[in-house]
């Protein structure tokens, strides 16, 4: 009998539960939206690991030269040709294949370098390989001669007897394509060169990268690891397949994961939103329906059977919302993977839609719809059955003040785990956990206190409407007041997505200021040119540079990894004196010529490490050498400049192809001309760019941008769900308010001046939610900036985007009270008045 | 007693709200209902005027209609000499606004206002200030002055109908419409309300209809209009309690006997 009365009150209150079911399905959209994609990702991972290391039993390779570092950059030892031969003749190899990689990245023909920006530009010897086989055309046989990989030459425009431009570390190359490979998934770039070729331009004559060994099926991969062993010098090791493969797995898995939580962060808001609606959804319904459930219960229902039916009710919006909402996530995780593709990353195979990812978004859908409509529940459940027989009879609402103490509390405990986040825990799960569990509490805290504050603040907001709207303000400055604890929630659903953009847009500024701050302080040269690609500013480039009328100063700078006082560090090498001038810095202690093996520390670096000039320090570079560097200097601490300088002679000497990433130039007459010079310079040169102070800050600002946009964007699903959440509100207010607005209609209000009420109370419910979550926003967003005022020193409000935020609330509550404003306006009076 | 009662003639002289030849209908063909039959009739100015009949009468169809609140099938009405048949919703609203006032059997006031506020709210919603004396003799004829600031539901039933007593006032309108004014009231503040309806219309000239179905209420009018069945079939001058009951009980009477 309970589920009949569950199953037509569902049908009865359709639109209602749809504008909540909808906050359901955006939710779990975003969740198994988010999983959805991110298993796919991973499932398209592991058949290319899958595929690349299908032949691979054995690998031998160098170890990381710098103890600790798994990073290939580091490993400049390079394995010995003849070597293959010997291991091929090992029991069990059926095959030894040598082979060689490095950077090597497609020129198109506007001259701008293909790929890139996070998958590797490879430049490969071609070994026949099956993993990469050839589709079309034949192998590169000599010098001049290149495959490509499938979706590299499509994105090259590039076809068989084409002649193409090739960048390698140090230079470009001109070859004529023999053949097209398949194998080039998810961005990655495929350019194959013959074996010499490979060797001449990413290696050594005579030196591999890496031994590929296929055995013939006697051995385990271990037992020939173990055989393969012995052969090898000490710098080198054999590893399985296996532990290959699993290297390369962990790195992925590791982004993949990062950028799971990641979204998942951005989906919970959503759902809280959603759970803040739901549960006024269902208080309303409660609300509206008093004496039909106390009928209910004068009729013999216990008050355990009014909860149920009422929770049952939540199971099945959840349940639809659950089923519509993943629908809707593997939709959007199928347009990702269309976004992705058109953007070069392919991601192989179909939809993964793991059990998990199913499992997950019902339990997310469910849990959090049932838990916003367990309090109403309760509240129903203590509906008096004389309730029935009476219409005065409203549930008794709980005093504000058991409110204001829960509030205060959660405050309490928020800020306190948010104080405790942002003082560092060492460990950075803990502090996100802390950050993340401090912010829902205090939004929490949020949507109890709200309906305290909410009547001074609306009052103070509303305090103009009489003046200017005469009595359709004063009516609309007195509404919201009616249901304190609505109105509440509804503006902190608003709250809460608002809150997260100032907190972002507040660091953003903050950044820019201080960026800006520190290029105008620490940016010493005319101008900077530099490249983002791994293949470097080769020396030809250096030289044109050199070659522009009117240039006065050259230094180029680079920057490797070496192992330095036991630990892996980065150095930046350029001429001493010349890399301090253009930071705007000079030696504080000591003295900035090195000489040959001479170091400069940061004073920050030198404290930290108790290092005096004078001192001896063990230093390993990336070829092997080990040796004993001399501090000879010590400068100011520089954000521009890493905490350890050397000079270009040590870093030439035990870097193969030492290459600058990026030159520092001084002219005699720096203006548009000289920039213009040096870009028609550079321009044969591809992925160098030029910039001076000015472009410095406009990329940087153009980053923040970017990511500010990127932010924004994720929180947009929140706020649209708070929208409905208004809509939802003002909706049940005019219902609710059918006969009042009849008898103001009565007695001679206007449509437009019904219309207008309606409108006037939307839009001060959500300048409520905004003023909340810019306040909040901005005690976010500073606290976060005096926390790691190391990074972001200058704090600078946005007070634009707060503008723009007040008056987007504003048009939030327009928007949100359309369609009830017109419902209202056209209210039939008479019914209006004759409805019970 | 006729069963079937002939219309009165329709009243001549200075009328404050008239309906000629006024039919109105819900639904159609068969299942056609007749609320209003061809009525035609007239509520003099500055009279108290009570509509009387059983339960679906036409007593508040009729009341409807001649506020302006519901449109007629056929025929025309009247408030003064503006015909409202033919009005759109806007002028409408501004008629109820400026020249006609209501009191609803419950649910009279705004919750959200004060007393006071509720009182001026037609003249708030036009926009025009209040006429201070006008509204402080309003405000002392139903006895309200110490309990202006208070909200609705700090007031008692019988304060809350002559709040809505002294709003329908207090914009001078025309004519005033009472719909069931004491239903909800016990019969001491119905009373109250009553008694201060009459000395509205013999002290300050007010036109009143009221709605009612109650003989001791009609008693407190000048006149009776009887309904019965969608049309007029009777009415009563100088009525008392008893004699109105009399009227009523022959109305059903026939009624009750042939069923």
């Amino acid at each position: 009998m309970m589920t009949k009365v569950t199953l037509r009150n569902l049908a009865a209150h359709k639109i209602r539960l749809v504008l909540t079911a909808l906050s359901v399905i955006l939710g779990v959209a975003f969740v198994s939206g988010t999983l959805i994609f991110t298993d796919t990702a991973n499932k398209s991972f592991d058949t290319l690991f899958t595929d690349l290391y299908a032949n691979t039993d054995v690998a031998v390779r160098a170890k990381p030269a710098i103890e600790g570092s798994d990073d290939d950059a580091v490993t400049a030892i390079a394995i010995s040709e003849d070597l293959k031969e010997r291991v091929a003749a090992v029991p069990g190899v059926k095959e030894a294949r040598g082979e060689v990689n490095g950077f090597a990245a497609l020129i198109n023909k506007d001259g701008d370098l293909i790929g890139g920006g996070g998958p590797p530009q490879l430049g490969l010897a071609w070994n026949g390989d099956q993993a990469t086989p050839l589709i079309e055309g034949k192998a590169p046989a000599k010098a001049g001669e290149v495959a490509l990989g499938e979706r590299t030459a499509e994105l090259a425009e590039a076809k068989i007897g084409d002649q193409v431009r090739i960048a390698v570390r140090g230079g470009q190359e001109t070859a004529t394509v023999t053949g097209i490979a398949s194998g080039d998934d998810l961005g990655v770039t495929f350019v194959f060169f013959d074996l010499a070729t490979a060797q001449k331009l990413l290696l050594k004559p005579g030196q591999l990268s890496l031994i590929v060994i296929q055995g013939d099926g006697s051995a385990s991969q271990q037992d020939l690891a173990a055989r393969v062993a012995p052969l090898l010098p000490a710098e080198l090791e054999a590893v399985t397949g296996d532990k290959l493969s699993e290297e390369t797995r962990s790195d992925v898995d590791g982004a993949l994961s990062v950028l799971r939580n990641f979204l998942l962060a951005f989906a919970i808001v959503s759902i809280v939103v959603g759970s803040f609606n739901i549960f006024n959804t269902f208080s309303m319904l409660i609300g509206q329906r008093t004496r039909e459930l106390a009928l209910l219960r004068a009729v013999g229902a216990s008050r355990r059977q009014v909860t149920t039916a009422v929770l049952g009710e939540a199971v099945a919006v959840g349940v639809i919302g659950s089923t519509l909402g993943l629908l809707v996530g593997a939709g959007i995780a199928a347009l990702l993977k269309v976004v992705f593709a058109a953007q070069g990353l392919e991601l192989g195979g179909d939809l993964a839609i793991t059990p998990a990812a199913v499992i997950m978004s019902y339990t997310v859908g469910v849990l959090v719809t049932c838990a916003a409509a367990y309090f109403p529940a309760r509240r129903a459940a203590k509906i008096p059955p004389v309730a029935a027989m009476r219409d005065d009879v409203s549930i008794p609402q709980r005093s504000l003040r058991l409110r204001t103490i829960i509030g205060t509390v959660l405050a309490a405990l928020g800020v306190a785990a948010l104080a405790l986040g942002l003082s560092g825990t060492g460990s950075t799960a803990a502090t996100f956990s802390l950050l993340g569990i401090g912010v829902l509490l205090v939004w929490l805290a949020a949507a109890f206190l709200a309906a305290v504050l909410g009547k001074p603040v609306v009052k103070v907001l509303a305090a103009w409407y009489p003046k200017v709207f005469g009595v359709s303000g004063k009516l609309a400055r007195e509404n919201p007041q009616r249901n304190p604890r609505r109105t509440a929630v509804t503006a902190v659903a608003l709250m809460i997505g608002l809150s997260l953009v100032t907190t972002v847009n507040v660091i953003a500024s903050s950044a820019r200021a201080s960026v800006n701050d520190l290029i105008d302080r620490q940016f010493g040269a005319h101008y900077n040119v530099f490249t983002m690609s791994p293949g470097g500013v080769e020396p030809a480039a250096v030289d044109a540079v050199r070659a522009v009328p009117g240039i006065t100063k050259v230094v180029p700078i680079g920057y490797e990894q070496f192992s330095f006082n036991g630990e892996n560090q980065s150095y930046a090498s350029g001429e001493p004196a010349d890399l301090l001038a253009v930071s705007n810095a000079s030696v504080s202690d000591g003295t900035a010529t090195t000489g040959p093996d001479g170091v400069l520390l940061s004073e920050g670096y030198a404290k930290d490490n108790k290092l005096k000039v004078g001192a001896a320090v063990p230093a390993v570079f990336a070829d092997g050498t080990r040796t004993q560097l001399k501090v000879t200097g010590i400068f100011p601490d520089s954000e521009v400049l890493p905490s350890i300088i050397l000079s270009p002679d040590l870093w030439h000497a035990h870097t193969d192809k030492a290459l600058a990433r990026e030159i520092a130039v001084n002219a005699a007459d720096p203006g548009p001309q000289t920039k213009q010079a040096l870009e028609d310079a550079l321009k044969p040169y591809p992925g160098v760019d030029v910039m001076d102070q000015a472009d410095l800050k406009e990329m940087v600002s153009g980053q923040l941008d970017g990511f500010l946009v990127f932010f924004t964007f994720m929180l947009a699903l929140s706020i649209v769900i708070a929208v409905f959440g208004v809509i939802n509100t003002i909706t049940l207010s005019v219902t609710e308010r059918t006969r009042e607005l009849g008898l103001l209609r009565a007695v001679g209000l206007s449509r437009r001046q019904t219309r207008r009420m309606i409108r006037l109370e939307s839009v001060v419910i959500a300048l409520f939610g905004g003023i909340l979550g810019i306040g909040l926003g901005l005690a976010f967003g500073i606290a976060i900036q005096q926390a790691i005022k190391d990074d972001i020193a200058i704090l600078s409000l946005p007070y634009g985007f707060i503008v723009a935020c007040v008056v987007f609330s504003a048009l939030v509550g327009i928007f949100a009270s359309l369609a009830p404003a017109w419902r209202a306006g056209r209210m039939d009076v008479l019914k209006a008045i004759a409805t019970e | 007693m006729p069963h079937t009662a002939t219309q009165p003639p329709a009243p001549t002289g200075d009328l404050a709200a008239r309906v000629l030849h006024v039919t109105k209908s819900y639904g159609s063909g068969d299942a056609e209902v007749r609320a209003l039959d061809d009525v035609t009739t007239g509520v003099p100015r500055g009279r108290f005027t009570a509509v009387m009949g059983p339960s679906g009468s036409g007593k508040s169809t009729l009341m409807h209609c001649m506020a302006g609140l519901d449109s007629v099938t056929s025929g025309q009405v009247f408030i003064g000499d503006t015909d409202l048949t033919g009005l759109d919703d806007k002028r409408l609203t501004r008629l109820r606004r400026d020249k006609i006032g209501f009191v609803f059997q419950a649910f009279n006031l705004v919750p959200t206002l004060t007393a006071l506020e509720n009182i001026t709210l037609p003249l708030d919603i036009a926009g025009r200030k209040p006429d201070k004396e006008w509204l402080d003799r309003v405000i002392d004829t139903v006895g309200l002055r110490p309990r202006l600031k208070h909200r609705p539901s700090e007031l008692s039933g019988g304060q809350q109908q002559r709040v809505a007593c002294a709003r329908a006032l207090v914009s001078r309108p025309e004519i005033i419409f009472a719909d069931e004014p004491t239903g909800n009231l016990d019969s001491r503040s119905g009373a109250e309300v009553l008694s201060f309806l009459r000395s509205s219309v013999r002290e300050m000239g007010q036109t009143i209809v009221m709605v009612t179905h109650d003989p001791a209420a009609a008693a407190y009018s000048d006149e009776v209009i009887f309904l019965q069945d969608g049309k007029i079939v009777g009415t009563m001058p100088e009525p008392t309690a008893d004699k109105v009951l009399e009227r009523m009980k022959g109305f059903e009477l026939p009624e009750v006997v042939t069923r």
